[in-house]
C-alpha cells in the first residue's frame, strides 16, 4: 500500500502539473534558465521577459532558482538537472561562479552555448552576459541623493548582502561616488538586511535611533528599500528623510507615489530575461552575440514613473 | 432479576491469535463479579469488548436486556458502562475537576468555561463518595490512590450502571484498599454492577459475590466467592494446584554483613535510617505507600542524592553519588516500575541482559561481541527459566514475570551481590509470583544479599528473613521473619506516626 | 511451575520481524518505483550523468542526515547540523587558505571542530539538561554567526590548495571504471553510511544510543554513565557534520559562510522518510540513506520533467507526510 500510494501521489502530482512539458514536441528548442532566485518580484519579472522572448521566437524555456541567494549547492543541483535534459542553450546567473565551473565546462564540451545574466559568471565560457551596470546605477543613486539633500548631511546604506556581486557593486558604487564627489556628505553606516523586508525594517530603525539627524537612506534592492520605508514609517520621527530605493515592485511604486520615497533606480529585469533568451537563440543558430548586453537602468520618481519608457520596465 | 450485562459465545481474533473462544459473562445489578485469570487469559480483551474499545467477532452482547453493539468508549458510556483502566489515564497538569469533566465541561455563553460549576459538581461527586479531596487539586500532585479515586469519580459522573475496575488495588496500600471497598459497597447498594479484575485472592473473599475464571481465552467457570476455597480458584486459573511453600528462615549465624547503612537522611523523605543486611539474607521492607521505602532504595543506589549517611559494602565505606558508583560497588536495583525504569522496552532480551555490563562484550574500537552476548543471554534464559521465543525477542512482548527475570539476569550478569527488589511481583500473575519467590530464595541461598520492598504484607511475610518497617521516612522497627511475626505487628509499626508515638494503642 | 501462554508470546515476535524487513523493502521499493516512474515520464532522466548528479545532490544532505539519525535515535534532535557543516567548512578554509596548512590538516581541523561543537551541544543536553531542541537551536545560531565572523562574511576559496576540490569532485571509481565516474563525494557518503551503520549495530556506543532513546532512566539505573555516552554521540554526530563541511566546501571549491540554514530540516526530513522515529529508540542508517535518495530523486526528477518550481516544493511536502503516514499505518497494524 505504501508503495502504491507513494508512487501514485508522486506521479499524479507530476501528471497534474507537468502536462505541458511532457507534451512538447522534440524538435522545439529548449532553453533552461537557472537564476539566482525565484520568489522575489524581480526574478519573476526576469522570468516574464524570458517567457515573452520564448513565445516570440518559438522556443521552450524553464526558469528556476534556489529559495534564497545563499544556497549555492542547490543552484548547482538545478544546473545539473537542466543539463540532463540536453538543452539547446543555457541561461545562468551564478551565485558563485567558481562552484559552477565544472558543470559549465561540461556544457561547453557538449556544445551547449551559455548566456550569463544578471550579475554574470566569472568565466570565459559564457558567450554573452545580459546585465545591469550596477556600479553606474548606484552612482546615479548617489548623485540623486546628493541633489535631494542639498549636498551635505549624513546618509546611510541598507544593503541586501555583503557577499554577492550585486550587493558589493551597489554598495561600493554609492559609497565611492559620495566620497569622491560630495565632500559635504558622510556615509555614517552600511548595514545589511539580507534583502528581507522585516530584517531591513529592524536595521533601519536601529540606524535612525543611532543617527536621529540622518538626511537620507539608500536601500540597495527591493526588499531593503521597502524595509527602509517600513522602518521610517514605524518610527514616525523622520518625516523629511530622503529614501532612494532600487528595483520596483508594487510596494515601492506606491511609496514613491505617496511621497514616502523620493525615487528609485530601476534595472530592466524584463529586458534581462528577454535579452538572455534572445542571445541564447541567436547562439544556437550560430550567429555572433555581443559579449556584454547592457540592459540599462533608469532613475524614476513620481514625476516620470508613468512615462511609457519607464513604466514598461517597472514590475508589480 | 434483569441482568445488567449478558455476554455469550464471544469470539475475538487478532492477527494470528484466537484471543477469545466463545466466552460468556454476565452481571447482575448490585453485585461485584470478579473476573480472574492469569495475564494473557483474555480478561482485558473481554472487558474492552464490553466497553466498546474492540469490536467483537462473534457472540451476543445484551445490556439491560437489549441487544447492544457499542463501537466506541463514548458509545459504551452512553449505555451506562464505565471503565477504570489499570494504567491511569489522567492528565497530570489538570485539576481533579478538570479531569473528571474533560470533554464535557460546563460552559457559559461564547464557549467560556464555567469553572465554578465544574468544581461544585465535582465536589458533589466527591461528597457522595465520602472522599475528602479538593476538586482544584492538581492530579499530578496526588498519590496514586487518590488518582484512582478520581478515576472512579469520573466513571460515576457518567451515571454508570456498570463499572469495570481493572486491578484497582494494584497501587493501593491496605488502608486505601479499605477505603475503596467502602465505596464499592456503597455503589453496590445503589444497584451498580461491578466487574472486578484482580490478582489478589484475599480481596475476592472480602468484596466479590461471584467469580468467573478465564484461561487462555476460554471460559473456565463461574463460582460463588463465599463458599469456594481460594486454592480451587487458583487451580481453575492455572489448570492445576499451586502449593504455597512455607517460609524457611535460615540460621545465618555470623555470616558477613554485606551491606550496612547508617544515618541515611534526605529531607523529610528519609530520616536517619540505619540497618544492615547479611550475606544470604532476605530483608523485607514493609510500610504504607509513601513511607519512604523506595526513597531509601534509590538513595542507597545513588539514583537520588542524599543529605547524609554512610553506606558500607562488605565492611568498606563507599561513596555512592550515581548509579554507576553503586553498580561498581556491587549493588543492583530493580525498580517497581519496570517499564519506565527497569527495561529498555523497545530492545530485545539480549540487549537488556547486557545493558549494565556492556564492557564485558566490548572489543577494540568499541565493537560488540554479539556471539558472546547471545550465549550469555541464552544461558540466563535457561538458568532463570525466562519464557521467551528467543533471545532477540523485544522485552515489551514478554509477560510481567518474564520481564522481571530479564532485569534480574541483568544484575546477576553484572555480578551484583546486593540486590534491591522494589515491588518485585507488581503486575505479575499468581503462577509467576511463586516462581519469582523461589528465585529470590535461591539467590539468597547462593549467598546474595537481598532486600525486598513490598506493599503486599503476605508477600513480605512469605519471603523475609527479617522485616524492616518504615513510617513517614523513619525506620520504626525491625521484626524477625517467620511465624512469630503477625500482620498486626507490622501494621502497628507501619502506622507509628511521630505524633502518635507515645500513645500506646492496638491497631486492628 | 506455570505454563504461561507461550503461543501468544511467539506470534507478535514473528510479526515484528516481518514488519522490520517489510518496511525496509517498502522504502527501497518506493525509491525504485520513483526511478522507474521518472524514467518513463522523461527519456532524459535515466542517463549516467543525471544519476551521478542525483547521487552528488544526495551526498551532503545524506551525510548530515546520518549525523541527525544518530542523535534522533537517542531521543534527541540536532538542529545545528546545517550551520555546523558551514562552520566546519569555514574552519577548513581558515586552516588551508588563510594559514596555508597542508590539505590533511584542514580536513582534520574541520572534523575536529565538528566533533568539538557536537561535544558542546552534548554537554548542554547531558550535563546542563537543556532540552535538545533548544540546545541545538542555540548552537545553530551561534555557529551561523561564528561562520560569518571567522570568514569575514566573505566566501573563502580553496584555489591555493591543490587537490581540495578533488575530495568531492574527483572520482577514484572513475579511474578504475571510466564508464562510471561516480564522484568521491558520493563514495564518502556511502563509506560514512557503512561506518555509521557499523557503529549503530555493532558497538557499545550504538547500542547505548538505542537504549537511551528506548528508556533513558532505565539505562541510568543500570549504572551506565548516560551523560557521557550522550555527549559522545553528539560529538560523533558533530564530527560527521565536519565531513559534510569538507564535502560541500570541496564541491563548491569555497566555504560559503551564509549557507546552511534550512539544511537541518532537509536532513531531518530524510531521516523521517527513512523510518526513524522522532521519539527515539528506533531507526536505521540504510533507511536514512534511502530517505535522502528519495528526496534527491524526487527533486531532480521533477526538475527534469520541468514541473514548475512552486509545485516541486508542494510535492516534496506531500511525499514527506505520505511516507511518515505509511510508516504509522504499518506500525499501527503490526505493533
Amino acid at each position: 500500500m505504501f508503495t502504491r500510494r507513494f508512487l501514485m501521489g508522486a506521479l499524479s502530482a507530476v501528471a497534474l502539473m507537468g502536462p505541458a512539458s511532457v507534451a512538447h514536441a522534440a524538435d522545439e528548442l529548449y532553453v533552461p534558465l537557472v537564476s539566482k532566485g525565484f520568489q522575489h518580484q524581480f526574478w519573476q519579472a526576469v522570468k516574464q521577459g524570458a517567457e515573452q522572448a520564448a513565445t516570440e521566437m518559438g522556443v521552450r524555456i524553464t526558469f528556476e532558482g534556489p529559495d534564497n541567494e545563499t544556497m549555492v549547492d542547490r543552484q548547482i543541483d538545478m544546473l545539473a538537472a537542466a543539463l540532463a535534459n540536453k538543452p539547446a542553450a543555457l541561461g545562468f546567473a551564478a551565485l558563485d561562479s567558481q562552484a559552477a565551473i565544472p558543470l559549465l565546462r561540461q556544457a561547453h564540451k557538449a556544445g551547449i552555448p551559455v548566456i550569463a545574466f544578471d550579475s554574470g559568471v566569472d568565466s570565459d565560457i559564457p558567450l554573452s552576459t545580459a546585465t545591469t551596470d550596477n556600479v553606474a546605477a548606484a552612482s546615479l543613486a548617489a548623485d540623486k541623493m546628493a541633489e535631494l539633500i542639498g549636498g551635505k548631511g549624513k546618509v546611510a546604506v541598507v544593503a541586501h548582502d555583503q557577499t554577492s556581486r550585486t550587493g558589493i557593486d551597489r554598495r561600493d558604487g554609492f559609497v565611492n561616488r559620495i566620497k569622491a564627489e560630495y565632500p559635504g556628505i558622510e556615509v555614517v553606516t552600511v548595514q545589511y538586511g539580507q534583502g528581507d523586508h522585516l530584517k531591513s525594517t529592524e536595521v533601519t530603525k536601529a540606524i535612525l535611533t543611532a543617527n536621529p539627524d540622518l538626511a537620507g537612506i539608500f536601500g540597495t534592492n527591493e526588499g531593503s528599500a521597502i524595509g527602509v520605508v517600513n522602518g521610517v514609517q514605524e518610527l514616525g520621527t523622520a518625516k523629511d528623510l530622503v529614501i532612494i530605493g532600487y528595483d520596483s515592485g508594487k510596494a515601492q511604486k506606491d511609496a514613491i507615489r505617496n511621497g514616502l520615497m523620493a525615487g528609485a533606480i530601476t534595472q530592466n529585469p524584463v529586458g534581462i530575461g528577454y535579452e538572455t533568451v534572445k542571445a541564447a537563440v541567436m547562439a544556437t543558430k550560430g550567429e555572433t552575440v555581443p559579449a556584454l548586453i547592457d540592459t540599462g537602468f533608469y532613475y524614476y520618481d513620481a514625476s516620470n514613473m508613468d512615462e511609457p519608457k519607464i513604466s514598461a520596465v517597472l514590475y508589480d | 432479576m434483569k441482568q445488567l450485562v449478558e455476554m455469550g459465545g464471544i469470539d475475538k481474533f487478532f492477527p494470528g491469535v484466537h484471543a477469545l473462544k466463545g466466552v460468556q459473562f454476565d452481571l447482575e445489578p448490585g453485585e461485584v463479579h470478579a473476573l480472574m485469570g492469569e495475564n494473557g487469559a483474555g480478561k482485558s480483551t473481554l472487558m474492552k469488548i464490553l466497553s466498546g474499545i474492540y469490536p467483537r467477532d462473534g457472540g451476543t452482547l445484551k445490556i439491560a436486556g437489549q441487544d447492544a453493539n457499542p463501537t466506541s468508549p463514548s458509545d459504551a458510556q452512553d449505555l451506562g458502562i464505565g471503565i477504570i483502566h489499570q494504567e491511569l489515564s489522567l492528565m497530570n497538569d489538570l485539576t481533579a475537576a478538570q479531569n473528571i469533566f474533560i470533554g464535557r465541561e460546563p460552559r457559559k455563553s461564547f464557549g467560556r468555561l464555567d469553572e465554578a460549576a465544574l468544581n461544585t459538581q465535582t465536589a458533589e461527586i466527591f461528597a457522595s463518595m465520602n472522599l475528602a479531596l479538593d476538586p482544584r487539586a492538581l492530579v499530578g500532585s496526588l498519590t496514586i490512590a487518590k488518582q484512582q479515586m478520581i478515576e472512579i469519580a469520573k466513571a460515576l459522573s457518567f451515571k454508570s450502571k456498570v463499572l469495570i475496575m481493572d486491578e484497582p488495588t494494584a497501587a493501593l496500600n491496605d488502608a486505601e484498599i479499605a477505603e475503596l471497598f467502602v465505596i464499592i459497597r456503597r455503589l453496590k447498594a445503589e444497584g451498580v454492577g461491578i466487574v472486578y479484575i484482580s490478582h489478589k485472592m484475599d480481596e475476592l473473599k472480602q468484596i466479590a459475590d461471584r467469580v468467573t475464571v478465564m484461561r487462555d481465552g476460554e471460559y473456565v467457570g463461574t463460582v460463588a466467592a463465599a463458599d469456594t476455597p481460594i486454592s480451587q480458584i487458583i487451580a481453575m486459573m492455572v489448570g492445576r494446584e499451586v502449593k504455597e511453600e512455607p517460609l524457611n528462615v535460615p540460621d545465618l549465624g555470623d555470616a558477613e554483613v554485606s551491606l550496612q547503612v547508617s544515618g541515611l537522611t534526605r529531607g523529610k523523605d528519609i530520616q536517619d535510617v540505619s540497618f544492615s543486611v547479611q550475606k544470604g539474607e532476605i530483608l523485607g521492607f514493609a510500610g504504607l505507600m509513601g513511607a519512604g521505602r523506595t526513597e531509601v532504595a534509590r538513595a542507597i543506589f545513588g539514583a537520588d542524592p542524599k543529605d547524609a549517611g554512610e553506606i558500607r559494602v562488605h565492611g568498606k565505606s563507599v561513596a555512592i553519588k550515581t548509579p554507576t558508583d553503586a553498580v561498581k560497588a556491587g549493588i543492583g536495583y530493580l525498580s517497581e516500575d519496570r517499564k519506565h525504569f527497569g527495561l529498555a522496552t523497545g530492545m530485545n532480551v539480549r540487549d537488556n541482559v547486557a545493558l549494565a555490563s556492556m564492557d564485558l562484550f566490548t572489543g577494540t574500537g568499541g565493537a560488540l561481541d554479539e556471539a558472546q552476548m547471545e550465549s550469555t543471554a541464552k544461558s540466563y534464559i535457561a538458568q532463570l527459566g525466562i519464557r521467551t521465543p528467543s533471545d532477540v525477542q523485544e522485552v515489551r512482548l514478554l509477560s510481567g514475570g518474564n520481564q522481571q527475570k530479564v532485569v534480574i539476569a541483568k544484575w546477576l550478569l553484572r555480578d551484583c551481590d546486593i540486590l534491591i527488589f522494589d515491588e518485585p511481583t507488581r503486575g505479575i500473575d499468581v503462577g509467576a509470583k511463586s516462581e519469582i519467590y523461589k528465585l529470590l530464595e535461591e539467590l539468597a541461598s547462593e549467598g546474595k544479599t537481598i532486600i525486598v520492598i513490598s506493599s503486599e504484607l503476605p508477600e513480605i511475610m512469605r519471603l523475609s528473613h527479617r522485616i524492616a518497617v518504615m513510617c513517614e521516612g523513619r525506620l520504626t522497627g525491625i521484626l524477625p521473619g517467620g511465624k512469630s511475626t503477625t500482620q498486626e505487628d507490622i501494621m502497628y509499626l507501619a502506622t507509628q506516626r511521630e505524633a502518635a508515638m507515645q500513645v500506646t494503642g492496638t491497631v486492628q | 511451575m506455570t505454563t504461561v501462554s507461550e503461543a501468544s508470546e511467539k506470534k507478535p515476535a514473528r510479526g515484528l520481524a516481518e514488519g522490520g524487513a517489510y518496511q525496509k523493502l517498502l522504502a527501497f521499493a518506493s525509491l525504485i518505483m520513483l526511478l522507474i516512474g521518472f524514467s518513463i515520464a522523461s527519456p532524459n532522466f535515466m542517463q549516467t550523468s543525471n544519476m551521478i548528479a542525483i547521487l552528488q545532490a544526495t551526498s551532503v544532505n545524506g551525510v548530515l542526515a546520518i549525523a541527525a539519525t544518530l542523535v534522533i535515535i537517542t531521543g534527541g534532535i540536532d538542529l545545528s547540523v546545517g550551520t555546523l557543516m558551514t562552520f566546519c567548512a569555514v574552519i577548513a578554509g581558515v586552516v588551508l587558505t588563510y594559514l596555508g596548512m597542508p590539505l590533511l590538516l584542514g580536513v582534520i581541523a574541520a572534523i575536529g571542530a565538528g566533533a568539538l561543537c557536537g561535544l558542546i551541544s552534548g554537554t548542554f543536553v547531558a550535563k546542563m539538561k537543556i532540552p535538545p531542541f533548544i540546545a541545538t537551536l542555540g548552537m545553530m545560531l551561534i555557529l551561523k554567526g561564528l561562520s560569518l565572523v571567522i570568514s569575514g562574511t566573505r566566501p573563502i576559496y580553496f584555489n591555493d590548495t591543490p587537490g581540495f576540490d578533488l575530495i568531492s569532485r574527483g572520482s577514484l571509481i572513475g579511474e578504475v571504471f571510466p564508464a562510471l565516474p561516480i564522484p568521491n563525494g558520493v563514495l564518502i557518503l556511502f563509506i560514512m553510511a557503512g561506518v555509521a551503520a557499523y557503529i549503530l549495530g555493532r558497538t557499545v556506543l550504538g547500542r547505548y544510543a538505542f537504549a537511551l532513546g528506548s528508556n533513558e532512566e532505565a539505562v541510568r539505573l543500570s549504572g551506565v554513565n548516560t551523560d557521557m555516552w550522550k555527549m559522545r554521540i553528539y560529538a560523533l554526530a558533530g564530527g560527521i557534520c565536519g565531513i559534510g563541511g569538507i564535502l560541500i566546501a570541496s564541491r563548491l571549491n569555497s566555504a560559503q559562510p551564509a549557507l546552511g540554514l534550512g539544511y537541518e530540516l532537509e536532513a531531518i526530513a530524510a531521516v523521517v522518510i527513512g523510518g526513524t522515529s522522532l521519539s527515539g529508540g528506533r531507526g536505521t542508517i540504510l533507511g536514512t540513506l534511502i530517505g535522502a535518495l528519495i528526496m534527491a530523486v524526487l527533486t531532480n526528477g521533477l526538475r527534469v520533467l520541468s514541473v514548475a518550481q512552486e509545485w516541486q516544493t508542494v510535492v516534496t511536502g506531500v511525499i514527506i507526510i505520505l511516507a511518515v503516514y505509511a510508516d504509522m499505518v504499518r506500525r499501527g497494524k503490526t505493533g
